[in-house]
Formats: structure tokens, sequence, C-alpha cells
């Protein structure tokens, strides 16, 4: 496999804080790698770092195999940039914005016009070509900015948590739009605070927290690294502590928690460890109510990485 | 050429306030240059006067007749209404009467009660009037203190109070050009105005979103190299100011009935570095990223600021000495000097001349040279800004 982006042992600081602690990724030809962290983790500064909008303190930076540079405009015309915010003129229409962002790349005149048709296409753009931005849902401002990004077919397109404030429908279309591209052969670099649109899209993962990249793998290879394979949960009135205790003592479960009518297992390995929790409630007589089991999550993964839950951090 | 024809294509949006200044300006300079081009601006007006004459004397018919070459005599009846109406409608300006027995008193230095008088109050007719009549009675009983029948002092009276004030036109720029009228220098003083007001109302907003930051970010990751970038913007901005320039400078030949001569030519270099100046505080009002709303208010601040203080509304020898040092420091200023010189104003001296465009090519520069300062410290403080809030969120 090819590697797209090299990074190597970048270190990022401001006076004393650290922002990038010798962080190291590896992102090969037409994977969707996702950076996933809480707010303030790193990925942005690592996006721009990629991109030499900040310079950094140490470490180096390839991209399709040569060092990356404020100059370095053959690599930048191989790159589309998708932003939380929208970026696009308020006094061009959709036509003449796509034309423009698409134009600071491909300057063949006829060839730009097919390619801004063609963005125009994919995002669905075609009934609001002559549309200024200000008449536009929020929804489709979205998709003119992902066809700004796009028009002139980058080899490698980094996405900055480009859902961020969308509604569900126009983010499953987003997120749908990214898996088309990636299927065409686009390489994706996708940031987001959002697990759940991490896991969905996302062939490698890295999570980030306080600069440093604290794990890297495929969702599953994340998931394994950790000790929890399934967390069943049972709602009950109540629990007597010597059950609590025959339920700890079961084997693969490594953690029960009785508290607000509900019963936590966590269980590492094994097989029909629901069926055994069941067992002692029932031989106990028992009654319980909605059951259910879930599992690992990549939260579960950073939870018991960094002593945290993602979901905290971001609150 | 993509960036230099999207600048145009986003100012295109922005013209309509601008055509607002130019319009307003072009109807203000015509009826500017009407009046000044009009040879008579003094006119000797005479008042409406309306005499009863109660005394019916050869001397108080002297009087009338007297009155009568000095005001435009009005005849209406002599009653209460009518009088009140006649000033109320303004029929006449002042109303008299000739007391009987005015020509004895006269006669005899008694000089109280000699005319009842019908005005509005307070008027300047009744001051001329009562002054005109005052002098009229003191003339005739000095001619009679010194010895003179009462025919020969009332004929004294009328031959000293005939003596008028000439009133004439004198050029006060006698060294000035005659291809710069006052009409054109004062077009031209007043395009100063004008000139920062299109370019900040049409300018500003167009480098706001050329440079509004999500899209400066999209556009420094592009293939685009930074440079040709820069030089596009410069080059459409340098094209813009041309145009505007260029629009006054024609709309200044229609109203001067002619092509541009001698001194006239230093007043268009004069006004092309003022557009230069212009640009450049433009530029630096930019840098602070103002809102659309923020831009209107400056606009007018800097504008009609930059008019009072330093003499493009007012003639700079008109304001007061803390006007004109606060002046020095404003660019406008030391445009109006330039023009004052060229128009004859002030003393033409070429060397002068050369300084006052020479400062304000200065202050382009200067300007220039903070809104990078500016641009880098806001940069910088940014990304700090940024690092720190999301490293002590994630310390939290």
């Amino acid at each position: 496999m090819n590697t797209v982006v090299k990074i190597e042992n970048l270190v990022k600081r401001y006076g004393d804080l650290i922002a990038l602690d010798h962080l190291c990724l590896d992102i090969y030809e037409g994977e969707v790698f996702g950076l996933l962290g809480p707010n303030g983790s790193g990925k942005t500064t690592t996006i721009n770092c990629l991109l030499s909008l900040l310079s950094y303190d140490k470490g180096s930076i390839q991209i399709f195999g040569k060092e990356m540079t404020p100059v370095s405009y053959d690599i930048k015309k191989d790159i589309g940039i998708i932003m939380q915010n929208v970026a696009v003129f308020d006094e061009l229409t959709v036509f003449e914005n796509i034309d423009y962002f698409c134009g600071l790349y491909i300057t063949d005149k006829a060839k730009r016009k097919q390619y801004v048709e063609e963005a125009i296409e994919f995002t669905g753009l075609n009934d609001f070509k002559k549309f200024y931005p200000k008449k536009l849902s929020g929804g489709l401002l979205r998709r003119l900015n992902i066809a700004c990004g796009i028009a002139h077919k980058p080899k490698l397109i980094i996405l900055d948590e480009p859902t961020v404030a969308v509604d569900p429908q126009s983010r499953n279309k987003i997120l749908e739009g990214i898996q088309e591209l990636n299927r065409n052969g686009t390489t994706i670099i996708y940031t987001s605070h959002y697990m759940e649109e991490i896991e969905q899209i996302c062939t490698r993962i890295a999570i980030m927290d306080k600069g440093r990249k604290i794990a890297e793998g495929t969702k599953d290879q994340l998931k394994r690294m950790i000790k929890n394979t399934e967390t069943i949960t049972t709602e009950l009135l109540e629990l007597p502590d010597n059950v609590l205790s025959q339920i700890s003592a079961l084997p693969h479960v490594y953690s029960a928690d009785y508290s607000g009518d509900k019963l936590t297992v966590c269980c590492s390995g094994g097989k029909h460890n629901l069926i055994r929790v069941l067992d002692v409630l029932q031989k106990n007589d028992l009654s319980f109510g909605r059951v259910y089991t879930e599992l690992p999550t990549l939260n579960d993964v950073f939870l018991e990485i960094t002593g945290t839950a993602l979901r905290d951090k971001e609150d | 050429m993509l960036i230099f024809k999207t600048f145009f294509k986003v100012l295109r949006k922005h013209l309509p306030v601008a055509l607002i200044f130019i319009v307003a300006f072009v109807m203000i300079s015509l009826n500017m240059v009407k009046s000044s081009n009009k040879e008579k601006v003094f006119e000797d007006v005479k008042l409406d006067v309306c005499v009863f004459d109660q005394d019916d004397t050869p001397e108080s018919r002297k009087l009338c007749e007297y009155m009568s070459s000095r005001y435009n005599m009005v005849t209406i009846e002599n009653d209460q209404n009518t009088i009140t109406d006649a000033l109320y409608y303004e029929r006449a300006d002042f109303i008299m009467t000739i007391e009987k027995g005015y020509a004895e008193a006269i006669a005899e230095e008694n000089c109280d009660g000699l005319f009842t008088s019908y005005h509005m109050h307070p008027s300047y007719a009744e001051a001329l009037v009562q002054q005109f009549l005052q002098e009229y009675v003191k003339t005739v009983r000095a001619g009679i203190a010194g010895g003179m029948d009462i025919g020969n002092a009332i004929d004294l009276a009328e031959e000293t109070l005939s003596q008028q004030t000439e009133v004439s036109y004198a050029e006060y720029d006698e060294n000035a050009d005659s291809d710069f009228s006052k009409g054109l220098a004062n077009y031209f003083n007043y395009m100063a105005y004008i000139l920062i007001s299109v370019i900040m109302s049409a300018l500003c907003p167009v480098l706001l979103a050329m440079d509004k930051k999500d899209i400066r970010y999209r556009t420094s990751c592009s293939g685009i190299v930074s440079s040709s970038y820069l030089l596009q913007i410069l080059t459409a901005a340098a094209l813009f100011i041309t145009g505007i320039w260029l629009v006054f400078s024609i709309v200044g030949i229609f109203l001067s009935g002619g092509m541009y001569h001698g001194k006239a030519l230093l007043a268009l270099l004069n006004s092309y570095v003022f557009s230069i100046t212009s640009a450049a505080i433009t530029v630096f009002i930019t840098s602070f990223s103002p809102s659309a709303n923020v831009v209107n208010l400056m606009t007018q601040v800097v504008g009609l600021g930059m008019s009072f203080l330093c003499g493009i509304f007012i003639e700079q020898s008109l304001l007061s000495g803390g006007v004109l040092a606060a002046g020095r420091f404003l660019p406008a200023f030391w445009y109006i000097r330039a023009n004052d010189m060229l128009s004859g104003t002030t003393a033409y001296d070429s060397g002068k001349f050369m300084m006052c465009i020479a400062i304000e090519l200065g202050f382009a520069a200067a300007f220039s040279l903070l809104s990078l300062v500016v641009r880098k410290i806001k940069l910088g403080q940014t990304a700090v800004k940024s690092s720190r809030l999301s490293v002590a969120e994630n310390k939290g």
C-alpha cells in the first residue's frame, strides 16, 4: 500500500503549551482515515500542520512521498479541504462559488466547467446553480461547501468536522457522499469528535488526546485493545448484595455494578455471558425488566485508555 | 486571472452603495459649478416701504420723494387691518406715517414723534429704515444748526445720504492659473470626500469577502501561488480606484467645459495620489475585519471627519488653529493644501506642492505598513488564543 501521508515525530508548541506531542501517523492510499478525539486534542492543529498553514517545532510531514512546505503547490493541487465552517462567497452564486474554488486548482476552462458540473451533480445542487448562498438551507450550504472542496477531483480530501451542527438527514447524505468519493479511489482524512461517524465510515482510526496519539488501528483492532468485549445492562427494582457478588464471580465478568435500578455487567471475552447473568437472577427469584447487551464502542476504548469518557470531555 | 475576475464579481454586488455617492456627488458638483459661474453674487435690493404723509408740507413731500429714490414705494390703504395684512403677507417691509407738524418740529429742533412706524419685529427692514430716518433728521438738524435754511438743510441731507458703498469683485487669486478656476478647485476639493467614501464603501466589503477567514484558509490550501493571488488582488484594486478616479476626472472635464491644462493637471495628479491613500486607509480598516455596519459607520466617520478637519467642506483659511493642527495628521489636509496652492488661495510653490504629494504618499505607505502589522498581530493572537483554549479545555 502506498503511503499518502507520513507524519513523523510532529511537535507543535505554543509557548509552554504542547499542542502536538511527537505525533506519528501513516495514512495509506484509498483509506478513510479517522482522527478521533475530544475538542482540543490536537486534531485541527494536526490538519493545519499537514496543510502547512501552521509551522511546527519538530518532526516531518510527507504527502505523496514529498516533503510538505508552504510552497509545495504541486502537492496542494491534489488536496481538497472541507472545513467545519462553510467557506463560500455570499456575493457569488452556487455555480460561481464552485467555479472559483475549482479554478484555484484547474486553469483549463473547459475542463473546469466539466468538473464543476460533475461536482454539482455529485452534491445534488443542480436546481440551485444560480442561487446565492443566503438563499440556501443549512443542509444545501454544507453540500455547497463540500462541492467547493471536491470539484477539482483531489487525490486526498481532508474533512475537518464537516457535520457539526448538521441535521441527521443531511449528515447521512454527507457521510454517504464521502464513502462514494472513497469508492472512487480518493483517500480521505476525516476528523470528528462524533465516534459514531468515525465508526461508520473510517477504515482506520487514530484516537488523539492532549496532542498525542493514544491508539491507532481499525475499529475492531481498537476494540480488541481493551478488556471489555460486552456490556450487559439489566433493569432491576432490587438487587441484594449477595446476588451482586455471585454475578461478579461469574467467569469472564470483570466488573458488576448496581446503581439507579440498573445492573451493569462488563465482560471480557467468553460466550453466553448474558445467559449466565440471567440464570443467576432467575435462581435468586429476582424479576427484571429490560435487558440489553452492547458491544464495546470507541468511547469505551477512549475511556479505558485515558480514564475519561470521550463524551465527558466534549461536555 | 481568476481572483482578478472574482474581485470584480464580488465588487459588482457592492457597487450600488458607491453609485449613490457618485450620483450625489455629480449632482452637487453640477450645482456648485453652476453657482460659481454666476457673475453676480451680490445684488443691491430695495425694501418695500409705504409712507402715509399726514403733514403734507413741502418738507414732508421732499422726504417722501427722497425715500422713493431709495426704496420701492408701495401704496396701501391707511387702516389697521390693511397695514397688518400688508406686513404679514410681506407686501411691505416697513410702513410709516409722517406725523402732522413734522416740518415745524424739525425746524424747531424738536425730534420727538416725527414718525410712527409699523413693521414685523425684529426685522432688518426696521433697523435699516429707522437708521436712515435718524441719519436724515440728524443731518437736516445739523444743517439748520449750521445756519442753513430748512430747504438747504434738506438738500444737504439728501446729498450726504446719497453716498453709496461701491461693491466690486476683487480677484483674490491673482496668481491663479486660468486653467484651474475656483469652480474646478471646489470640485477637486470636494472630490477628496467622495473619493474616500466611494473607495471605502465599495472596496472594504470586497476585501473583507476575499479575506474572510475560512475563504482565506481554503485559498491558502489551494494550488495557487500566494504571490500571484496577492498580485491579482492588488491589480484589481488598482484598476478599481483608477476607474473611480477616471470617472470623477471625466465628470470634471464636463463641468469645467474643457480638457485639463496647466495646474489642473497637477490637481489630477494630486487627486490620484489621494485615491491611492484612500485605498491604503481602506486596507488598514479591513485588517480589523469589521462588520458591514461598522464599515458603513467608518466610511462616514473617516469621510466626514476628514472633510471637517482638513478643509474640504470649509476652507482651511476659515478653520481654527486647533482644527488645523489636528488636520495635519490626516492625508486630506495635505491634499487640500496642495489644491489651495494650485487654485491660488495660497501662494504656489512647486517644492511645497511636491512635499504635499510626498506626505500623502507617506500616509499611504504608513497605512499599508500598519495593516501588515495588525494582520501579523491578529494572526499570532488567534493561533495562540485558540491553542491555549484547546489545551485548557483538554486539561479541564
